[in-house]
């Protein structure tokens, strides 16, 4: 659990004093808990940044806290930010910078307007450029920088996931030019064991439509839309471009993505750079729109209690909580069932701003992962199948299911494998 | 039959229920016994007006203008009513000055005679306002931001690190006061925007156990102190001031943090609270005023009858009442008016 500072005590396991061992529990010391000083310097520091200004508009009502998926887990938040803040913590090296996800929840709930999505991406900026930032987080960004996606995979892998289908795809940056849906695949399932079984999903389920698509292939790159919120607003910025001039070589009616953190960020962030507006659509909103179609194709069932668990840069992000829904509730023999967080009140992966990265440092300061709290949450509503929409989840929440123990009890699916399964393939 | 209504204080409530008289076309006796109108805002030397900040001279004079000079207002400063013989409508009443005294008959009252800052040596020392002289009070510091010199009384210097320690003397079944003040958390925190104004780098923190800012003091002075000037809110009263050598320190609780805190400071502001004047006290008992369990004068009626008394052609209006804002009391000042003439106008209408 992570404590305040002074609360903790210091005890040094291994301990030598003056060439004397003096490991163990009765060096253990504590830190003084009064407050002897209110020095708001780092407040004002934090405050002095451009975007980070609202983190001084707290007046500490606390609604935050209750619906911040980290505090679920530790001590963290917005008011206890600003509190910590008062109190003269430097946020620029404290962990607390790294341990915020960008759910979007206690904006949701914030009647002052602390926007922890401005103020987490300019603190962060400033701590990249004084060199404070957590080793895998700065591996990750270095991969991205580098190989154009998280993993330090090259472009040409980017394909392979194609190669091992047997389904017509149309390579855009063989065959560049007009298509009707431009799919941007995104990395994880790109690149991702799991997430490479959602890809080819995915392009069964298109092919069977009927669907005239493309993908930028060994040419599309990371949407770096992670990368701005852990302040790598530079990195970001050579992402939209190269993404941008990817999508003007290949005029297209709609981008679908397969990711949602891709959809915020064609939708809400690549227009402030480029000025150009996207056609994007997340695929459960594009797939949606082909329900009908869908049904008809449908030949399988899915005998199974499933719950689905809201990406937050879909839902709370983006509005968009129907469109997962109405694919799930079409599926023959399916047993739907909500979590008790759910929609604009979901919980979150963990995967979020950066949280994907960071899973060493934040289990230095949580209880458990996100994740694991969520797949505890699924387990006890009584669904066999977690469903997830975003190509963080799978991953997160299939390692969460093997640390809390749950293996055999839940499976985790992506919405778009589990109408692939029930699907007349054999046409 | 005199026809006349009798304002008792020139402060606020009373500048306007004498306006609101004169106004309707009644005569009306104005008394004030200090030498000069404007009541606590002009004798406690307010520097602007809360929430809006208006320079308080200014603000003030406009009130007095209108009654200054109105032929039916016969304005009596430097008196004070002595005695109270018969009852409406025919009240005589002795008005006191150092020329002597004289009687004159009135038909209703309007008492408007204010409320005493909380005096925090009163009852305890906890907070050093008469050991130390960088502890002051919210009045005190009004009279330094009104000089545009704000300094620390022991050495004459700027104060680095200021604090204001709310509710003192409100709100504390010890010293007997139940009451919220109702603006200390307002008038605080337009100092704190003032202190900040003179002195952009102090810092200036608020200790308090709920800001109470009550309608538009919400996001004219509460968020806009916090967001524009940086004023530091911390939540948890100071619990006493003391002394660590020569430096002033607070002791209290950061309740958001669950962390003590003993904090050295440059100075102390006091907020103290209200309570009621002499002035309200006395003519509670002169007129017979029953008072409510506060003390204050009690109307009758509840929230719905803010002025009246259970005294026939009596009312009461301002702080004599309990504690108010300008706002309050210049509402209850012109409804006290209203009330004290419709008082008349229902006996000359029916004889």
């Amino acid at each position: 659990m992570s404590e305040h500072e002074y609360q903790r005590h210091v005890e040094k396991e291994h301990a030598i004093i003056d060439g004397i061992d003096v490991s163990g529990i009765w060096n253990r010391m504590w830190v003084p808990r009064e407050t002897t000083d209110f020095d708001f310097t780092n407040l004002d520091k934090v405050r002095d940044l451009k975007g980070a200004e609202s983190i001084g508009w707290c007046y500490q009502c606390a609604q935050c806290i209750g619906v911040c998926p980290v505090d679920n887990v530790g001590s963290y938040g917005p008011r206890k930010l600003y509190s910590k803040l008062q109190n003269g913590m430097d946020l620029f090296t404290h962990s607390d910078l790294w341990m915020c996800t960008t759910c979007n929840n206690c904006l949701r709930v914030c009647p002052k307007g602390v926007d922890m999505m401005k103020i987490m991406p300019a603190v962060r900026e400033q701590a990249i450029l004084e060199g404070n930032v957590p080793v895998e987080l700065q591996e990750m960004l270095q991969n991205v920088a580098e190989y154009g996606n998280p993993m330090g995979e090259s472009a040409r892998k980017r394909v392979r996931w194609m190669k091992k289908l047997d389904e017509p795809i149309r390579d855009l940056s063989k065959e560049p030019g007009d298509v009707d849906v431009l799919w941007y695949v995104s990395d994880y399932f790109s690149y991702h064991p799991r997430g490479i079984d959602a890809a080819q999903a995915m392009a069964r389920v298109f092919n069977r439509l009927g669907i005239d698509f493309g993908v930028l292939g060994r040419e599309e790159k990371c949407d770096g839309d992670s990368q701005r919120l852990c302040g790598e607003s530079g990195l970001f910025e050579e992402l939209v471009e190269h993404n941008h001039a990817m999508f003007e070589k290949n005029p297209h009616e709609r981008l679908v993505v397969s990711d949602p953190h891709a959809y915020n960020a064609f939708k809400n962030h690549y227009p402030e750079l480029t000025g150009n507006e996207y056609p994007v659509q997340h695929y459960t909103q594009f797939l949606a729109e082909h329900i009908d179609q869908l049904k008809q194709m449908f030949t399988e069932r899915f005998e199974r209690k499933v719950t689905f668990h809201d990406p937050c840069y879909l839902g709370r992000h983006n509005g968009e909580y129907e469109a997962p829904r109405t694919l799930i509730e079409a599926i023959p023999g399916i047993e739907f069932m909500e979590m008790y967080r759910c929609k604009q009140q979901g919980y979150c992966c963990g995967g979020g701003g950066g949280g994907m990265w960071l899973d060493g440092l934040t289990g230095e300061h949580t209880s458990e992962r996100l994740s694991e709290n969520r797949v505890r949450e699924a387990i006890m509503v009584g669904a066999e199948v977690l469903v997830v929409c975003c190509p963080y989840e799978v991953s997160r929440f299939e390692d969460a299911v093997k640390s809390t123990d749950n293996e055999g009890a839940l499976e985790v699916m992506d919405i778009i494998e589990i109408i692939d399964m029930c699907i007349n393939n054999k046409e | 039959m005199s026809g006349k209504v009798m304002v008792i204080g020139g402060g606020p409530a009373g500048l306007e229920a004498a306006r609101g008289v004169i106004e309707l076309g009644y005569e009306c006796i104005l008394v004030e016994q200090r030498d000069s109108l404007g009541g606590s805002p002009i004798s406690a030397s307010y520097a602007a007006l809360t929430p809006d900040m208006e320079d308080t001279e200014v603000a003030m004079a406009r009130m007095i203008d209108s009654v200054v000079g109105n032929e039916l207002a016969d304005i009596r400063l430097g008196n004070s009513v002595t005695a109270v013989e018969g009852s409406a409508p025919e009240f005589k009443v002795t008005l006191q000055s150092d020329s002597g005294s004289e009687i004159v008959d009135i038909c209703s009252v309007v008492v408007a005679t204010g409320f005493k800052h909380f005096d925090p040596g009163r009852e305890t020392q906890k907070y050093g306002y008469y050991e130390y002289d960088d502890v002051l009070t919210l009045v005190d510091a009004e009279k330094m931001l009104k000089s545009g010199s704000f300094v620390r009384p022991s050495t004459g210097e700027a104060p680095k690190t200021v604090c204001f320690v709310q509710c003192v003397g409100s709100r504390d079944r010890q010293i007997g006061n139940q009451w919220c003040s109702k603006v200390c958390c307002g008038v605080a925190t337009k100092e704190a925007i003032e202190i900040k104004h003179l002195l952009p780098d102090c810092k200036v923190i608020v200790f308090y156990i709920d800001m109470r800012m009550y309608g538009f003091w919400e996001d004219l002075l509460y968020w806009k102190a916090q967001e524009e000037y940086r004023v530091n809110f911390i939540r948890g009263l100071v619990s006493e001031v003391t002394k660590r050598g020569d430096t002033i320190v607070v002791k209290g609780e950061d309740t958001t943090m669950g962390r003590p805190m003993e904090v050295p400071m440059d100075m102390v502001i006091l907020s103290v609270g209200m309570e009621p004047s002499d002035g309200t006290l006395a003519m509670a008992e002169l007129f017979e005023l029953p008072l409510e369990c506060h003390g204050y004068i009690e109307t009758k009626g509840g929230p719905l009858n803010t002025v009246q008394t259970p005294i026939d052609g009596v009312f009461v209006a301002g702080t004599a009442a309990g504690p108010a804002d300008l706002e309050d009391s210049i509402s209850m000042g012109g409804a006290a008016a209203l009330k004290a003439c419709a008082f008349i106008r229902r006996i000359t209408v029916t004889n």
